[in-house]
């Protein structure tokens, strides 16, 4: 099978060169160096408005006001963070409200929930295995019976309980795949603790972000879960979708960081966060690894990273609006 | 009633081509606003910006007609001693236009002569590729056609998708196909593509 002809691999725009405008010039997207001295080019980079759908910008960075309008016009989604990466809100075009769409996603009940819930922890239990297996890991039939046990569960909290628990175990032997110098520890939240905590957090952030643009590329709403609890400003959804990702991307991204020296203890500060170089060189890293591409799992064609996250977003508006009768998560097998 | 929702019954002209290339894309369209615009499209349009001031002809008049069921613009009306005849511009870049286009011409001659109460059997389909225009005869055929997909596009709804098409070439050039993703289902759920040309082809 071929893979048909991508639009996404350039769709998602990273600015974080501070000072610059984002405006528009001859139906193109302009990136613009205000403060550019007279011999250089002020122009950073341009676009084709039809290929972008988000544009994440960190710190100061402005928009013109026709730029916002086009943006509009053309669904272009604005993620706003500071500068050193938390989020901070988003510019939401108006077409992003299919009604159809929307409110088959609000009518899903229950066991419809709990039935696309499950297909994504089992997957993420998967792709656990699969990740510590790459790595030469053995031994993880435990992972292996919480991922059925994730399929039979009868309610939510069974199943958030057969996830946490594959997540602990997932971590003390994922631990061993680190060069010396670096552990995991305990998986810790917000503070990360350590340094490779920042880094995990760090990316699932961006993670998140991913997940949040696809979902409303095709017109979910992020905030509204199939498993995780809808609380006030937390995009739900886009936390849901992203447990799939987890392990294979984003701590297989982390581990590579570690392991081939791109990041040493040097570069973080005394709160664990990245300095503010390092963070650069963390987003384009980041950006390239979700421009890598692989051979789809079921699929067999080669895709994006970026592309086979936006391809399990319609998958599960497939599944929402019942095109398809389940949802299809993202497993590797190995 | 108001006007709004009323014109909401009618069908416009391009929702048959849309239709007639695969009911399964004019969903899309039609219920979750899912289709790419090819860039073939944006050259189009702004073809006939360029072309639409060229004196002598009638351009972009806009038609409708309740017992056909049928509104839409017609791009250009060429009038020869009282006998009037719509014209179809198109790209085109095969050479050659598709039974879709011959639909889209059927279906302006049909609301042109609801309007001016006179028989209009003959359309034009220009083609720029080639600088040609042809003439459709406007048979009995071409307006069952049009009625039969004015029919059917009215009793869609947006709880009964349409199946993939049986013509896999059509995908190749779909704009919604990522969105779509025929091969994808018939591998996932293959009983989904069962009856269509993705059947073979997981
Ligand atoms: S990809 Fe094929 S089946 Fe799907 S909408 Fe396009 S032409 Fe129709």
């Amino acid at each position: 099978m071929k893979a048909t002809e991508g639009m996404f691999d350039e769709s998602v725009v990273y600015v974080t060169k501070q000072g610059t405008q984002v405006r528009t010039d001859e139906g193109r997207i302009v990136v613009w160096d205000v403060d550019a001295a007279d011999d250089e080019d002020p122009e950073l980079a341009t676009y084709p408005k039809e290929k972008l759908d988000t544009i994440n910008v960190f710190g100061g960075v402005n928009f013109t006001t026709p730029f916002v309008a086009e943006a509009n016009e053309h669904g272009i989604v604005l993620n706003y963070f500071t500068q050193n990466g938390k989020y901070r809100g988003s510019f939401v075009p108006e077409k992003n409200t299919i009604a159809e769409i929307r409110r088959a996603q609000y009518a899903l009940d229950y066991t419809e929930e709990l039935a696309i819930a499950k297909e994504m922890i089992a997957a993420k239990i998967r792709n656990q295995r699969t990740l510590l297996s790459r790595k030469g890991v053995h031994g993880t039939d435990v992972l292996k019976d919480l991922g059925k046990r994730a399929r039979n569960v009868s309610n939510k909290d069974d199943l958030r309980g057969a996830e946490g628990e594959a997540a602990e175990r997932y971590f003390d032997r994922l631990d061993e795949t680190l060069v010396s110098g670096w552990t995991f520890e305990k998986r810790t939240k917000r503070p990360p603790e350590d340094h490779i905590n920042s880094l995990l957090s760090l990316t699932y952030t961006f993670m998140k972000n991913e997940s949040m643009s696809a979902l409303r590329q095709y017109n979910l709403d992020p905030f509204l879960g199939v498993l995780h609890a809808d609380r006030h400003g937390r995009p739900s959804l886009a936390l849901d979708l992203e447990e799939e990702f987890r392990p294979i991307f984003c701590d297989a991204f982390v581990t590579r960081l570690i392991n081939r020296g791109v990041f040493t203890h040097d570069d973080f500060s005394k709160d664990n966060h990245l300095s503010d170089d390092a963070f650069k060189t963390y987003l384009s890293k980041f950006d390239g690894f979700m421009q890598e591409t692989l051979t789809h799992p079921h699929f067999e064609y080669e895709v994006s990273r970026r592309k086979a996250v936006r391809q399990q977003a319609i998958l599960l508006r497939k599944a929402i609006t019942g095109e398809l009768t389940e949802y299809h998560a993202l497993s590797f097998d190995r | 009633m108001t006007k709004a929702s009323f014109r909401d019954e009618l069908v416009h002209v391009s929702a048959l081509q849309e239709y007639v290339y695969c009911p399964r894309r004019y969903y899309y369209q039609r219920y979750q606003d899912q289709i790419g615009t090819t860039y073939e499209l944006v050259d189009g349009r702004s073809k006939h910006a360029a072309q639409s001031r060229r004196g002598g002809w009638t351009t972009e008049r806009y038609f409708r007609s309740d017992s056909l069921g049928l509104h839409g613009k017609i791009d250009l009306i060429e009038s020869d001693r009282g006998t009037l005849t719509p014209i179809e511009r198109k790209r085109a870049e095969s050479g050659d236009y598709y039974p879709s286009d011959e639909v889209q011409i059927a279906a302006y001659c049909m609301l042109l002569e609801d309007a001016i109460d006179e028989a209009v059997n003959v359309g034009y389909i220009y083609l720029y590729s080639t600088d040609e225009r042809h003439a459709i005869h406007i048979t009995g055929k071409h307006r069952s056609a049009v009625q039969t997909i004015i029919d059917r596009i009215r009793s869609m709804s947006i709880n009964s998708i349409p199946s993939f098409t049986n013509n896999t070439n059509k995908c190749n050039g779909c704009s919604a196909r990522e969105y779509c993703m025929p091969a994808e289902t018939a591998q996932l759920e293959p009983e989904r593509a069962r009856g269509t040309g993705w059947e073979d082809h997981p």
